[in-house]
């Protein structure tokens, strides 16, 4: 919210800078920042342009010169509006405009240009920046800027947080500096007693469901709409908003006067005048000022005039009752509405008011009426008109000050500290709270415009933010808390590191991924009901999508060695119910390309089916872990071919496969090998426990090592013939290792795969004696399992 | 004792054949000789396993200490010929093996080096879901349905009562619904936000937020924590401020904000506060008895502060140019 100095000063005398006041409303709650500060601006001086000819080389920018008063500048500018003779604001070269915009000497197309010659939106002032703001006539080149436009435009924008209703308003805000300078707040529009030239009396029916418990009406009759006053023009000019006329003026006065939204209908355009309050009917349609048509529903607050809607409450009003150039008798409106009804409506037509703004965050009962009698006398002095009415006000509601018990133990226990209670009473009595002794503490009459406070934690917010969150001392003595820390992620994360020293990046991917994309991984997909933009609608299914676009994106940006891995959250879910939703943590590496790239010492080594194989083993055969995997092939909708990881317990602990073309073919994906993926269930972690190491003893006896070299047919695998092999000895023969495989080009039928076999004992040194039979074992059962003969090399 | 002159003879008769042995050819002929498996050493050995029992401990040792005298004798030989052996035309000037250079992505060292600060002062880590009811992401955290403070977070809605949590705080509010006091936790992870994507802001982000809960911890504390937590995270010498604000689930509220020296201004970095008791007493907990305060933070802000990253969207796009960096 634009808050002008000008306009606070109605209220509040303080000797503060734009800068200042920002500054000490920020550390209060307000966080503010300067939208201009003409006290800061340098170099910034009255201008008089002498003369305004065309640019030689550009059809649409002016070559000016510019009087100081003392010397003459040259300056290009493109205003269409400048002209010689007038008095503008001009930036010398060295100033510093908002938003930290400076202004140095250039060249405009051939042209040397020193200074600007400034518009209201380079000021700050407002939006307008189709031309350059031009000065009355009566100042004097040269003067400082500061003391033209300062006193009526330094301003600061403050973004009040939701709770904070009371501040929507210069006087909310004055109230405030009041409390930090310590002054007294002043009342610019006296309330003078209002007399009513008839006896005419608007009736007003509320609804007995409530959402509207105080409406207040009359009419003025005899209004002349034309031109604000300058002084109202003004105010409004100093937060940036235009005049348009009298009446309009002062209404959107009113709102940022005292923040309490009023209505003016153009009485002559209501079937009677007289008001009902009540609910729209589905589907009712509603034209509004803003020339929109709005289709309403039950839960829909309106104003009728007993007949026609004249207005959508708290929220718009209709184009059909509002005044117009022509009005000449208004009924005017100052109501309270209910928060949530004001929240619900504004919510469903996607329609955000001044107003509704207002009424929504809740507004003060009793400002209701005091905003009623401050348009109403505005209204006489500068529309010329007068009360015709009776003041009718309907209400339903409690409009006096609530009352909350704070106590001084409480108080203490929250901030830790001793606070002079003095400093407490004299902080609640700036914030016109009314506080009484009380055996335990104080108990405090809460004024109705501070809707926010409701309980005692809310007074305690506001001792502390008036006595200053910097003057509570610290006093946390971390070493006296010792507590067991845990954290059930601490093993995921040695396994993060451990991927990463094996050489894999680290991925974080956006888990909303194209609904479109995530239907070729094949499951099913939850997605969300308002999606930022299509290609964000649907949460993944699985990190492979998330790392495929990332092998693609560095593909195409000159890296085609991958090595990446992802942790992170997927989702499934076959209805949008969330206990038909599974969110569960998942974990999966992708490679592609090679891990070493060919060079002067070695072939390069591939980032294979085979390496992640190696990492998957390395991963689960930790002996910490101590998992013991087996791998069991199974289809798969996007792998081929794909094969379930199994534990021990004949838990699937994980998977590795291959991504079939025609996926990365859909996904258009830039890729030149195989890409490999490995998915880990970090679940076993925890199943497994914490690492648990168990030593085993050191076997000191020799390890006896035989070859063995079969011949078989080439489409045996070598992984059966391991398994046979082991599964003759399990106590001697320690290890059967595939060393070397050779496949003749003449005979592509058969293969010879030399086995190493690893034999130890931990009772014995062994002997030829103790292994031999085990061989011959092997062989005669490989040979006749797998047809396989041995070779004598 | 024949055995020891045999000993004597042999040292001298090694050191003497060792010098005149020049090339490689030498060298290996000399270790066959001496060294071999049929070697002179090798036969003292046998001749030691006929000695009697009570002879075997002296001579034993003896017979050790020769080996290595002669093993090392001849290895330093051997090193010292290497300038005549094949293996010296290795190019010492060629780069060693390339190996695969891995990392742990920007937002996770931050999240950790987070952790670790607040699990040195006793805060366990817990964790929560990402999709969450209505009541656990807003309601039970003293957000009703029609309240204005509802803007403050742009919600992704999976249906009108699931969202995809728009904090951490969620997690707060299981943890409590299960535990009873004391408790003492940062929960840390991903939420989400229905906003534009920009270089500033992004669909989702990680936070990590803390929550005390007991019978004493006051405002004065949770600024004691906060300080140490900026300390270790952000220098010693770091300025912070704590400035009122306001968030439903917390009150009294406050911002933090840190000096950034070179951009000569503050810089939000944290909300936090003292736990409301409409939170506390929404998971049953006696507000009479238990107060505490929580906190949270942005990760991604976090880690834009302290390596200079002006565009969030880096951290999710996974260019291996921007994670070799870490």
């Amino acid at each position: 919210m634009k808050v002008s100095l000008h306009w606070l000063r109605r209220f509040v005398d303080f000797d503060l800078t734009a800068t200042e006041l920002a500054e000490k409303l920020t550390m209060r709650g307000f966080e503010s920042e300067v939208v201009s500060d003409f006290d800061a601006l340098e170099n910034l001086v009255v201008g008089e342009v002498l003369t305004a000819e065309k640019h030689p080389d550009a059809d649409k920018l002016k070559l000016c010169s510019v009087s100081d008063g003392s010397e003459t500048f040259s300056v290009v500018c493109g205003a269409p509006n400048v002209d010689a003779g007038q008095k503008i604001v001009f930036a010398k070269v060295g100033a510093v405009l908002p938003g930290d915009f400076k202004i140095g000497k250039s060249k405009i197309r051939g042209v040397e240009s020193f200074g600007m010659i400034c518009s209201e939106r380079e000021l700050g002032i407002s939006e307008e920046h189709d031309g350059i703001m031009v000065l009355d006539e009566s100042h004097k080149a040269g003067t400082p800027i500061k003391e033209v436009l300062g006193p009526l435009f330094n301003a600061i924008d403050i973004e009040v947080t939701p709770d904070k209703a009371f501040a929507l308003s210069h006087r909310g805000i004055a109230r405030e500096v009041a409390t930090i300078v310590g002054s007294k707040l002043k009342a610019p529009i006296n309330s003078v007693k209002l007399n009513p030239k008839s006896k005419d009396v608007i009736s007003v029916e509320l609804d007995k469901k409530g959402g509207c418990t105080r409406y207040i009406a009359g009419t003025i009759k005899g209004v002349k709409v034309g031109p604000s006053p300058k002084w109202l023009a003004e105010y409004l000019k100093s937060v940036g908003q235009k005049s348009i006329n009298n009446l309009v003026d002062i209404s959107n006065f009113m709102l940022l006067e005292i923040g309490h939204p009023t209505h003016v209908f153009d009485l002559q355009k209501l079937a009677k005048p007289a008001i009902k309050v009540s609910w729209a009917k589905k589907g009712e349609k509603f034209d509004a000022l803003d020339e929109e048509t709005y289709e309403l529903s039950a839960d829909h607050m309106i104003i009728t005039d007993t007949k026609n809607t004249v207005a959508l409450a708290g929220i718009i009003g209709g184009i059909d009752s509002s005044v117009t150039d022509s009005t000449t008798e208004v009924l005017i409106e100052s109501a309270y509405f209910d928060p949530v009804v004001i929240r619900k409506g504004s919510k469903k037509l996607n329609l955000l008011s001044e107003a509704s703004r207002r009424f929504e965050r809740g507004t003060d009962p009793n400002a209701a009426l005091e905003a009623f009698n401050m348009i109403v006398q505005l209204m006489q002095e500068v529309a010329g008109g007068a009360l015709e009415s009776v003041i009718t006000d309907e209400c339903s509601m409690s409009l006096d000050n609530t009352s909350i018990d704070l106590s001084f133990e409480k108080l203490l226990k929250y901030a830790g500290q001793e606070i002079p209670s003095k400093d407490i009473e004299s902080i609640l009595r700036g914030l016109h709270i009314d506080a009484k002794k009380t055996k335990t503490g104080l108990n405090c009459s809460i004024p109705t415009f501070r809707t926010d406070l409701k309980a005692e934690t809310d007074l305690i917010e506001e001792v502390f933010r008036c006595y200053g969150y910097n003057n509570i001392k610290s006093s946390f003595n971390y070493s006296s808390i010792m507590q067991y820390a845990n954290d059930e992620e601490s093993t995921i994360s040695s396994l993060k590191h451990h991927l990463s020293s094996l050489g894999f990046h680290q991925s974080y991917n956006n888990s909303l991924e194209d609904v479109e994309e995530v239907k070729l991984f094949g499951k099913d997909a939850v997605s969300v009901m308002n999606p930022s933009s299509e290609r964000m609608n649907t949460l993944r299914t699985t990190l492979h999508s998330g790392l495929l676009k990332n092998l693609d994106y560095n593909y195409r940006n000159g890296s085609a060695n991958t090595l990446i891995y992802e942790y992170g959250t997927i989702f499934e879910g076959k209805t949008d119910k969330l206990k038909d939703i599974i969110q569960k943590s998942s974990l999966s590496c992708l490679v592609h390309g090679d891990v070493f790239s060919k060079n002067v010492h070695f072939d390069s080594i591939p980032a294979s089916f085979a390496f992640l194989k190696g990492v998957a083993s390395n991963i689960f055969e930790d002996k910490r872990l101590g998992i013991k995997v087996e791998y069991s092939e199974q289809s798969h909708h996007y792998c081929n071919p794909y094969f379930l990881i199994i534990d021990g317990k004949k838990q699937v602990i994980g998977g590795l496969g291959i991504i079939k073309d025609s996926l990365l073919k859909q996904l258009d994906i830039a890729y030149k090998h195989e890409v490999v993926v490995l998915d880990i269930d970090p679940e076993i972690f925890t199943d497994y426990g914490s690492y648990s190491t168990k030593v085993e003893d050191i076997v000191s006896f020799p390890i006896m090592q035989r070859d063995l070299n079969f011949k078989m047919d080439s489409s045996i695998q070598v992984g059966d013939v391991v398994k046979t092999m082991k599964s003759v000895n399990q106590s001697i023969l320690q290890n059967v290792i595939p060393v070397d495989i050779y496949q003749s080009k003449n005979d592509m039928s058969s293969k010879d795969v030399l086995f190493s076999l690893n034999f130890q004992s931990p009772k014995k040194t062994l002997e030829d004696n103790d292994v031999n039979s085990i061989i011959t074992e092997i062989i005669t059962i490989v040979a006749k399992k797998f047809n396989a003969k041995l070779r004598d090399n | 004792m024949s055995l020891d002159k045999t000993i004597k003879g042999l040292k001298t008769s090694f050191s003497k054949e060792l010098s005149k042995s020049k090339t490689s050819q030498d060298l290996e002929n000399f270790r066959i000789k001496y060294l071999g498996r049929n070697g002179q050493l090798a036969s003292l050995f046998e001749e030691f396993n006929k000695l009697p029992a009570p002879e075997k401990p002296r001579f034993g040792k003896e017979l050790n200490i020769l080996k290595n005298q002669l093993t090392n004798q001849y290895q330093n030989a051997l090193g010292s010929k290497s300038e005549d052996s094949t293996s010296s035309n290795i190019d010492f000037s060629l780069p060693g093996y390339n190996l695969p250079d891995g990392n742990i992505h920007p937002l996770e060292q931050i999240t950790s080096e987070i952790k670790s600060i607040f699990q040195s002062i006793g805060f366990s880590v817990a964790y929560g879901p990402e999709i969450d009811d209505d009541y656990h992401n807003f309601e039970a955290l003293n957000v009703p349905k029609h309240h204005p403070a509802r803007d403050m977070q742009d919600t992704f809605f999976i249906n009108p009562n699931a969202v995809l949590r728009t904090h951490t705080s969620n997690v707060q509010i299981h943890l409590m619904e299960n535990q009873d006091p004391p408790l003492r936790h940062i929960c840390c992870g991903r939420v989400f936000r229905n906003e534009a994507v920009s270089y500033k802001s992004f669909c989702l982000f990680n936070q990590v937020e803390g929550l005390v809960i007991n019978e004493t911890s006051s405002f004065a504390e949770m600024k004691g924590t906060l300080e140490y937590f900026v300390q270790e995270m952000f220098g010693k010498d770091t300025k912070m401020r704590f400035r009122p604000s306001y968030f439903p689930f917390t009150e009294p509220s406050a911002e933090v904000d840190i000096w950034n020296s070179k951009l000569n201004q503050w810089m939000e970095i944290l909300g936090c506060g003292m736990v409301n008791p409409n939170v506390l007493s929404n998971v049953g907990y006696d507000t009479e008895k238990y107060q505490g305060f929580a906190f949270g933070m942005g990760i991604e802000r976090i880690a834009m502060i302290k390596y200079g990253i002006k565009d969030i969207r880096l951290f999710y796009q996974n260019d291996k140019r921007f994670l070799e960096q870490f």
